[in-house]
């Protein structure tokens, strides 16, 4: 029976296959180091990859943030983006990260068991715009401050809180006072608020903006109460249309308490960058004992060259580091030419670990466009461990009540059917092994149905042989026969099924393509075994048992 | 050996009218509730915050909390009128805030932040984690909706186009008006338990029509194979048979699947539940349809549009044999 030997041998062979893929093995993987060069690393690859809702961990979609400009060709924009925000995220030390491209105008990012979402959300859509500006010499903000305040009035732009608030003291003191007052030494805002104490906020911008106690020119201070009315109000297009031509208003990162209230800083700047970000070599963390956290960077040739340059020119004046609009620490006085290598000043209350993280998306080079969060899935892991364990439950259930109906209503051919069954289980894990594809929770519940499904064809096929018999007809004709007629059936309907899950997949995201993929493999295993396996198994018997007049079906 | 409902011989057509009778008005019932649903919640279906856009977070708490504190938490961290609920056990919740109509940056996300601040509070982190969060802006939401009716429709039409290829088109047509009301009394079946809408849900929707056709298929692939072989028995009688004649088989599977179904329903946890549901659901009205629908729309068509004169075969064994002629607009012809 030669026939019968190399069926075996295939069967033997795919069961061989299907536990080589199974296992996990190391894997010898090209990487590219951040100066470019390829490296071998060995990477323990295991099949079968938990997806994020069984592991743990966050997916988010990025698209592009077109609140602030359109972006002419989206599609190459988000493939530059891309390559950065995947340097990024493969910075933050996490295995299996996945970063790609969806549809034309999306990135999505997997990381596998991070918990802090908003520390993820910052390194992925932070634009990373860095640049060094000269803080303003001209006293644009003074000559500025009455068309603000009337622009206020306009616009209603209050600070009604003020008097509502029992307690608070009135931290207001206006600038424009003060500059008529002698401020000329170093006026804190202590003093400035003991000078005009009386003077209650009204409602006007110049009453919140103080003179900086640091004589720094550009440099302006306010209570941190008015945070967010100040930040509406410097965004407004009619406030930024009065500023004279070449000036930016940047908001600091640092803060200042004086008797108990805390200030935060508001610069005036030269439009112009003296340097930007993309001349960037190197950024590492560090602290300092002066400074606090700080990122220390370095700058490439050119960049090192015309550094050194602009700096010559602007000898004794502020330079302020702006990271995506915001004034990181506070500027420094530029006291001679820099060139390859300086720091960022952090400002308070951050630790290492934002050091870290602005070095790795500095390294990584700025986005080329602007990315909101447009989706966050973010999963503990304890979620994920007990929905492993649900699945098991119910798939060790389902399998125990589908033997013992294939067992008692068919007997023998129950158990061969069974010794199938075994066969498909591997056969489809190893089919999803082979396809790559990711476990999820919908994923395992296709794989527990169709475990149920799976015995179909079994069925189909035994009640025709069943059929075949009763029109009595030999064992081994009613055999032929029963998989030769029962074969159209299963194949149509099958096909039709994996049609189906072949449109889920296309339009599915996430989980539910993870259940799409185990709904295809699991149909192909259980075709295979049911019309290739089980069949084997009779004709082993049927040789075994030559001249059996009966079947126990 | 172990029989059930081995050679039987029932008119499994006959009682058609009283069956679409039902699942007529199944489907009019649920789409009553659609309407009541529309009225009440102002949304006709329960839609997942994949379809709708918002910000839900599951949270687990050690002790059983009391949903008014959670509720009062929310509500004083500004997001008034979100819906609590819980969520399989008692220390389990979720919270599901409304859509945000800014999806400018970091819009999306700050609704998370400020309410898990405000339950962190409130709660403390020992007694309170949140276990899972999912933000989904608005555009996600749309494209998503979009799809999934894109993927329920792309499956309808390949699968007619398989069957058009692989079987007669009559088959074809008959098989998927069967799915179609498949389609509408799942429909039916989400409005009245009012089942969440999520991608998960559409998955089993599609796997219900898939699992529903396997069954029409395995029928009509035996009324195929009857006709070929006898060229004298009416179509009715041919389908009754073929029914019959796969009895056992439909019967032993629904109860393999219905077991597996079970199991997940009752052991696989809150996640997969609705999923559960569909599928339980779908066991029902897919035998249903490939019995009631599928069986008396091929009869029907073949009633309209009769074969070409050489197969020409006798839709009814005799009018008086078959008062349930599934064609009612024909019947003036057939009188």
């Amino acid at each position: 029976m030669s026939n019968l030997k190399y069926r075996l041998a295939i069967i033997v062979g795919l069961v061989l296959v299907s536990a080589w893929a199974l296992f996990p093995r190391d894997v010898k993987t090209r990487q590219r180091h951040a100066d470019g060069t390829f490296y071998d690393t060995v990477t323990r690859r295991v099949p079968l990859r938990k997806g994020l809702d069984l592991s743990g961990g966050m997916h988010l979609a990025l698209d592009v943030d077109e609140s602030k400009g359109v972006v002419a060709n989206k599609s190459e924009a988000i493939d530059r983006a891309l390559k950065v925000v995947r340097t990024r995220i493969e910075g933050m030390g996490v295995s299996e990260t996945i970063v790609q491209k969806a549809g034309n105008d999306r990135i999505l990012v997997d990381i596998p068991g991070i918990d802090d979402r908003e520390r993820a959300i910052k390194i992925a859509q932070d634009q990373a715009f860095l640049a060094f500006q000269i803080t303003d010499k001209t006293n644009a903000m003074e000559k500025l401050l009455p068309r603000l305040d009337g622009i206020a009035r306009a616009k209603g732009y209050g600070v009604a809180s003020t008097a509502a608030a029992p307690g608070a003291k009135a931290p207001s003191a206006g600038l424009n006072g003060l500059l008529t007052s002698d401020s000329a030494k170093g006026a804190k805002p202590d003093s400035a608020k003991a000078d005009t104490a009386a003077a209650q906020a009204t409602g006007e911008i110049s009453k919140l903006i103080l003179a900086s106690p640091y004589q720094m020119p550009g440099e302006f201070v306010y209570d941190s109460k008015y945070d967010d009315l100040l930040k509406r109000f410097f965004a407004d297009s009619s406030v930024i249309a009065v500023l004279p031509p070449g000036k930016v208003v940047r908001f600091g990162s640092d803060s200042t308490v004086v008797q108990g209230a805390t200030y935060r800083f508001l610069y005036v700047l030269d439009e112009r960058p003296i340097m930007t970000g993309e001349h960037l070599k190197d950024a590492k963390p560090s602290s300092s004992p002066l400074d606090g956290t700080v990122v220390q960077f370095t700058l490439d040739n050119e960049g090192g060259r015309r550094f050194q340059r602009e700096t010559a020119k602007h000898l004794k004046d502020y330079m302020a580091i702006v990271l995506d609009n915001v004034v990181m620490g506070r500027p420094p006085v530029i006291q001679g030419t820099i060139g390859t290598s300086g720091q960022i000043t952090m400002g308070q209350g951050r630790d290492l670990q934002a050091a870290q993280d602005l070095s790795l998306v500095l390294k990584a080079g700025a986005l080329p466009v602007p990315l909101k969060v447009a989706e966050v899935r973010n999963i503990g892991p304890s979620l994920g461990h007990d929905s492993i364990n649900h699945a098991l439950t119910a798939g060790v259930i389902a399998v125990v009540l589908v033997v013992l109906v294939m067992l008692v209503y068919y007997r023998f051919s129950g158990f061969l059917a069974v010794l199938g069954l075994l066969l498909y289980v591997l056969y489809t894990l190893a089919t999803l092994a082979g396809f790559d594809a990711v476990l999820t929770v919908p994923g395992l519940a296709g794989f527990v149905l169709s475990i149920g499904i799976a015995v179909d064809a079994n069925v189909l096929i035994f009640e025709r042989i069943r059929e075949e018999l009763d029109r009595g007809k030999t064992v081994r004709t009613s055999i032929e026969e029963g998989f030769h007629h029962a074969k159209s059936a299963i194949i149509d309907s099958n096909v039709t099924t994996v049609l189906t899950a072949m449109v889920l997949y296309q339009f599915g995201t996430g989980p539910v393509k993870g259940f799409a993929v185990t709904l295809i493999a699991g149909i192909i295993a259980s075709m295979v075994t049911a019309i290739f396996v089980v069949r084997t198994f009779f004709l082993l018997w049927l040789n075994r048992s030559r001249g059996a007049q009966t079947l126990s079906i | 050996m172990l029989r059930i409902l081995h050679g039987t011989k029932i008119d499994f057509i006959r009682p058609w009218r009283i069956a679409v009778g039902i699942t007529v008005a199944f489907i009019a019932l649920g789409f009553v509730m659609l309407g009541v649903h529309e009225a009440r919640h102002g949304s006709a279906l329960a839609q997942s915050i994949e379809f709708t856009g918002g910000t839900l977070m599951q949270l687990e708490f050690q002790q059983p909390p009391d949903v008014g504190q959670i509720r009062a938490t929310v509500d004083a961290a500004g997001f008034p009128g979100s819906e609590i609920q819980q969520f399989g056990t008692d220390r389990e919740f979720t919270v599901r805030a409304a859509g945000q109509s800014n999806e400018a940056g970091q819009g999306v996300e700050n609704t998370a932040k400020r309410i898990q601040t405000a339950l962190e509070q409130k709660f403390g982190t020992n007694d309170m984690k949140v276990v899972r969060t999912e933000i989904i802006g608005p555009r996600v939401g749309k494209e998503l909706t979009r799809n999934a009716a894109l993927a329920i429709l792309i499956s309808l039409g390949v699968t007619l186009l398989y069957l058009a290829f692989r079987f007669e088109w009559r088959f074809g047509v008959a098989a998927v008006i069967a799915t179609g009301h498949d389609l509408l009394s799942t429909l039916a079946f989400l409005a009245i338990m009012r089942i969440e809408v999520s991608l998960t849900v559409v998955a089993a929707l599609l796997t219900v029509i898939g699992y529903s056709l396997n069954d029409t298929i395995i029928i009509f692939d035996r009324v195929r194979e009857d006709l070929k072989k006898n060229r004298t028995d009416s179509l009715y009688t041919v389908l009754n048979k073929a029914i019959n004649e796969t009895l056992p088989r439909s019967v032993l599977t629904h109860v393999t699947v219905a077991m597996a179904t079970l199991s997940l329903l009752l052991f696989a946890g809150e996640v997969i539940r609705p999923f559960s549901w569909i599928m339980l659901f779908g066991i029902v009205t897919g035998t249903f349809s490939s019995i009631y629908i599928a069986g008396p729309v091929l009869l029907w068509i073949e009633h309209r549009w009769p074969r070409p004169h050489g197969e020409r075969r006798p839709v009814m064994q005799n009018a008086a044999a078959a008062p349930a002629r599934p064609a009612g607009r024909a019947t003036a012809g057939v009188r």
